[in-house]
C-alpha cells in the first residue's frame, strides 16, 4: 500500500479533481522542452507567473542536460576509453540533472503547488512527454474515503 | 520462453542474434589462434594487440547495442489518454523549426508519438528516434543506442577488413601448405569475413549517409523527408557530433522511484483574482451583468417547448437555429462565444471553464456524432473495467445512426444547460460516472436527452424521438442539469453528491442505466456491424484500433464482424490515414524480405522506398481482409499484428529491417 503513496500523501479531505498535462514544445526540434503557454484549468488555482516560472526553470535544466559540450564529449570518449564499463560505477551527467530536477520538483510541489492543492509530476515518469499536474479539491467535510483510492489508481502504474 | 505480445522474446526472434554473435566470437577466436602467432612474428608485433582491441570495441558496441535500452516510451497513464479518446483526430500537427510535423496517434501506448518516435511491432512499445529493429541484435535501435550500433557497424568494418586482409597474408605466404590445419582455418576465417564483408559495408555506408543526411532509417525508408525539408538534420559535421557526443539520454522504464511524499490538504491558497470574483458573488449580484444574463436563461430554460408526439414542435428560438443540422456548426460557434463569456464571468465551484469544452462539443458534435458513436464504443469495450457505468455509452449508437434532430438537440440543450449550470445547477453534479466523460464532455452530452426521455417519461425509449422532448419541462430542467453537470465536471470522482438531486431524476439514472445495461448487451451484436458503415469524418481517429482489433472486442463481436466488412471505410477517412498501414515495421519487413533473397544488396533495399508505398499491408493477420486503402483494418491489423504472434512469427523472422546482412 505504501508504494501507492509514493509521490503523495492524502488526507482524506482532499480529492483528486482533473488532471492537467503540460505537453512538450516541438518548435526547436527533439530537444527536451515544455510549452509554458498558462492552462485555463490552472486559472482560479495558481498564478500564472509561479506556473511559467516552474516550466521555464525546467526547460533550463533539461537544455543544460542536453547541451553538447566539453563534459560530453569527455563522457563519450572516457566510455569508449573503458569498453563501456564507466556506466556501471559512473552515472551520467544527464542523470546528474534528472536528480537536480526532481529535487526542484519535489521543492516546488512543497513549497508553491501543494498548498495551492496542486501537485507536479515529474516528466521523467511519463517518458518526458508530459508535465503532469494534478488538481485536488478540497471536499471539506463530507469525509468520504474515496478520495485517497482514487489517487491510487492513478499513481498505481 | 514465454509467447507474449512482444515478439522479440519468442525463440525464433535469438537465433539471428546467436547467429551473429556465434560467427562474431569463432572467427575471430580463431584468427587469433591460428592465424596471429604467424603475423605477431612475421609481420609485426602490435599486430595482435591492435586487432584484439578492436575486436574489443566491437564486443562492447555489440553488447551495448544488443542489451540498452533504445529509448522505450513507456505508455501513457489512464487519465493521459482520456482526453484523446472521444474525437481525437489522428494525427496532430506540430511545428518542428517552420516544419510541420504529423504527430500520430498510437493506439497501443495512448499518446501521440513524439516527432521521430516510432512504434516497434517486435517489441510492442514506442522508442524515440526510433531507426530500426535489428533482429542482428533483436533489439530496437533508437535514440539512446544508436551510436553504439553505428560504432558497432564501424568497428565491425575494420574489423572484418583486418582480418580478411591478415588472413589472406597469411594464406598467400602459405600457398604450399593449404591443406595444413592453420591454413584450412585461416581459409575458413577469410572467407567467412569475406562473405559478410560487402553488406556490412554496404549496411555502414548507407548508416553514413543517413546521420549525414539528419534521417533515421525509418524516415529514409517511408521517404518521410525526400521531397521535403528535414527539421532534425543540423548540417553534415553537427549530425555527426551529435551522434558520438551527445550526451547519453536517461532511461525512461524502470526508473527508481520518488520516494517522497508530499501532503496535500485544504485549505488550499487561491490566487488574487478568483477570491475577487467569490466575493462579488456573495454581494447583491442584481446589478451584475452576468448574473442578468443568467437569469434571462433561466427564464428561457422555464419555457421549453411542449412535448407533442408530432415532428414539428416549439422549441425556444436559440434551439430552433441549431436543431437544423446542416447549419448547427456554424451556429452553434455563434452560440459558442456567448457562452464562453458568460461562463467566464461568473463564478465557478469548480475550476474547469466548461464553457469552452461544451462550446468546442457543440461545434463539432453533429459533424462528429458518427465517430462518437464509434469512439464510445471503443470507448466502452476498452473501458469496460477502468469505468464504472458503460451502460450509457452505446446508447450514442442509437442516436447517432443518421438523424439529425438528436444532434441539434444536443446541442442546443448542452448550450442551454451551460448558461445556467453555472448558477444554480453546480451543486447537481454527478461525479458517480466521471470516467466516461472526458474532458471536453464529448459524448455524454449528446446521451443524456436519451436517458432523460426514457426516465422522465418511466418508459423505455430505444432512441429519443426525433420529434424531440417529450418530457415535461420540469423533466427538461432537470435533464439539462444532469447534462450540465456531466459536461461540465466530468473528472470529478468525489463521491455523488444526493443533495441537491430530486428523487425523480435519481430515480431516472437509475432507471436508465438498468435500462441501458440490457440494451447495450442486446444491441452489441446487432450493431457492430452497422458502425463500420457509417461515414467518419476526415481526420477523426475513429476508433481506438486495439479496441476493434484487440481480443476482447474480436471475441465479443466475432470475427465475422470484420469479414463481413465488404466495404472499405469512406474516402474521406481514409485520405487523411494514407500512412495509416505504413507502420514502421512494415516498410522494413518489405525491404527485409526482398532484402533476404539478394543478399548482396544489402543496402538497396534501403534506396528502393517507393515500392514499399503501394504495397499492402503485410498478411500479419488472418482475420482481417486486406482492404488496401481501408484504415481501420490497418489499426486492426496493426493491433493484431502486435496482440497475436502466430501470424506474425513468419513476418517476425522475416523482420530483418535494414540491417540484414551485416
Amino acid at each position: 500500500m505504501s508504494t501507492f503513496h509514493n509521490l503523495q500523501e492524502l488526507r482524506h479531505s482532499a480529492s483528486l479533481a482533473n488532471k492537467v498535462f503540460i505537453q512538450r514544445d516541438y518548435s526547436e526540434g527533439t530537444t527536451c522542452r515544455f510549452q509554458t503557454k498558462f492552462p485555463s484549468e490552472l486559472e482560479s488555482r495558481i498564478e500564472r507567473t509561479l506556473f511559467e516560472d516552474t516550466v521555464k526553470t525546467l526547460n533550463n535544466y533539461y537544455a543544460e542536460a542536453e547541451k553538447i559540450g566539453g563534459q560530453s564529449y569527455l563522457e563519450g570518449c572516457l566510455a569508449c576509453a573503458t569498453a563501456y564499463l564507466i556506466f556501471l560505477c559512473m552515472e551520467t551527467r544527464y542523470e546528474k540533472v534528472l536528480k537536480k530536477i526532481a529535487k526542484y520538483i519535489q521543492e516546488q510541489n512543497e513549497k508553491v503547488y501543494a498548498p495551492r492543492g496542486l501537485l507536479v509530476t515529474d516528466p521523467i515518469d511519463r517518458g518526458m512527454r508530459v508535465i503532469e499536474i494534478s488538481i485536488y479539491e478540497d471536499r471539506g467535510s463530507s469525509g468520504s474515503s474515496s478520495g485517497s483510492s482514487s489517487v491510487s489508481g492513478s499513481t498505481a502504474r | 520462453m514465454p509467447f507474449g505480445g512482444a515478439d522479440s522474446l519468442k525463440p525464433s526472434a535469438f537465433i539471428p542474434v546467436c547467429t551473429a554473435a556465434c560467427l562474431l566470437v569463432g572467427s575471430t577466436s580463431l584468427f587469433f589462434v591460428f592465424t596471429c602467432p604467424w603475423l605477431a612474428v612475421n609481420i609485426s608485433p602490435a599486430v595482435p594487440p591492435c586487432c584484439a582491441i578492436l575486436f574489443l570495441f566491437v564486443l562492447a558496441n555489440f553488447t551495448m547495442a544488443t542489451f540498452m535500452d533504445a529509448g522505450v516510451l513507456p505508455m501513457a497513464n489512464e487519465d493521459e489518454d482520456k482526453d484523446d479518446e472521444f474525437r481525437a483526430p489522428l494525427y496532430k500537427n506540430v511545428d518542428v523549426k517552420g516544419v510541420q510535423v504529423r504527430m500520430k496517434w498510437c493506439a497501443s501506448c495512448h499518446f501521440y508519438r513524439p516527432p521521430r518516435c516510432s512504434h516497434c511491432s517486435v517489441c510492442d512499445h514506442c522508442v524515440e528516434d526510433f531507426d530500426h529493429h535489428c533482429p542482428w541484435v533483436n533489439n530496437c535501435i533508437g535514440r539512446r543506442n544508436y551510436r553504439y550500433f553505428f560504432l558497432f557497424l564501424l568497428s565491425l568494418t575494420f574489423h572484418m577488413i583486418g582480418v580478411f586482409s591478415f588472413g589472406l597474408i597469411y594464406v598467400l605466404h602459405h600457398m604450399d601448405e593449404l591443406w595444413k590445419l592453420h591454413c584450412t582455418v585461416t581459409l575458413v576465417v577469410i572467407s567467412i569475413s569475406g562473405l559478410f564483408l560487402l553488406p556490412v559495408l554496404g549496411l555502414t555506408g548507407f548508416h553514413f549517409y543517413l546521420v549525414s543526411r539528419g534521417r533515421t532509417t525509418n524516415e529514409q525508408v517511408t521517404g518521410k523527408f525526400q521531397g521535403g525539408v528535414n527539421p532534425f538534420t543540423r548540417g553534415c559535421c553537427n549530425n555527426l557530433e551529435y551522434l558520438v557526443c551527445s550526451p547519453i539520454s536517461p532511461k525512461y522504464t524502470a526508473r527508481p522511484r520518488n520516494k517522497a511524499v508530499i501532503h496535500v490538504q485544504p485549505p488550499f491558497l487561491r490566487p488574487e483574482i478568483d477570491r475577487q470574483r467569490q466575493m462579488k458573488v456573495r454581494d447583491n449580484g442584481t446589478q451584475r451583468q452576468d448574473l442578468q444574463n443568467k437569469l434571462s436563461d433561466i427564464k428561457q430554460m422555464n419555457t421549453p417547448p411542449p412535448l407533442p408526439p408530432k415532428p414539428d414542435h416549439s422549441p425556444p428560438k436559440s434551439q430552433l437555429a441549431v436543431v437544423d443540422g446542416t447549419t448547427s456548426e456554424q451556429q452553434g460557434s455563434d452560440k459558442g462565444p456567448d457562452v464562453r463569456s458568460e461562463l467566464q464571468k461568473s463564478p465557478r465551484r469548480s475550476s474547469q471553464p466548461a464553457g469552452l469544452p461544451v462550446q468546442t462539443n457543440t461545434i463539432s458534435t453533429s459533424m462528429q456524432l458518427n465517430s462518437l458513436t464509434l469512439n464510445s464504443r471503443s470507448l466502452t469495450l476498452k473501458h469496460g473495467n477502468r469505468h464504472g457505468s458503460k451502460s450509457q455509452l452505446p446508447a450514442m449508437r442509437g442516436d447517432g445512426m443518421g438523424s439529425n434532430p438528436p444532434p441539434g438537440i444536443i446541442s442546443s440543450s448542452s448550450l442551454l444547460a451551460n448558461q445556467s449550470s453555472s448558477v444554480s445547477y453546480d451543486n447537481l453534479i454527478n461525479p458517480s460516472d466521471p470516467p466516461f466523460l472526458p474532458q471536453r464532455g464529448a459524448p455524454p452530452v449528446g446521451y443524456h436527452p436519451h436517458f432523460l426521455a426514457m426516465g422522465m417519461d418511466g418508459s423505455v425509449l430505444q432512441r429519443p424521438p426525433p420529434r424531440g422532448y417529450n418530457k415535461t419541462s420540469q423533466g427538461l430542467r432537470d435533464g439539462l442539469c444532469d447534462l450540465a453537470s456531466q459536461g461540465l465536471t466530468p473528472q470529478k470522482t468525489a463521491p455523488v453528491r444526493y443533495d441537491n438531486f430530486s428523487k425523480t431524476i435519481m430515480a431516472s439514472i437509475h432507471e436508465r442505466r438498468e435500462v441501458e445495461e440490457r440494451d447495450r448487451m442486446l444491441r452489441l451484436q446487432a450493431r457492430s456491424q452497422a458502425l463500420y458503415d457509417n461515414t467518419r469524418p476526415p481526420g477523426s481517429r475513429g476508433p481506438t484500433p486495439p479496441a476493434y482489433g484487440s481480443r476482447e472486442f474480436l471475441m465479443s463481436t466475432g470475427i465475422l464482424g470484420y469479414g463481413m466488412r465488404t466495404s472499405p471505410l469512406s474516402s474521406s477517412s481514409t485520405s487523411s490515414l494514407t500512412r495509416g498501414p505504413k507502420t514502421s515495421s512494415s516498410p522494413l519487413q518489405s525491404s527485409s524480405s526482398s532484402s533476404l533473397q539478394s543478399k548482396g544488396r544489402s543496402s538497396s533495399p534501403a534506396y528502393c522506398p517507393p515500392d514499399r508505398q503501394t504495397q499492402p499491408l503485410p498478411s500479419s493477420t488472418s482475420t482481417l481482409p486486406r482492404l488496401a486503402s481501408s484504415s481501420t483494418p490497418a489499426y486492426a491489423s496493426y493491433a493484431t499484428a502486435k496482440r497475436s504472434s502466430l501470424p506474425y512469427s513468419s513476418e517476425g523472422k522475416d523482420a530483418v529491417a535494414l540491417g540484414a546482412l551485416k
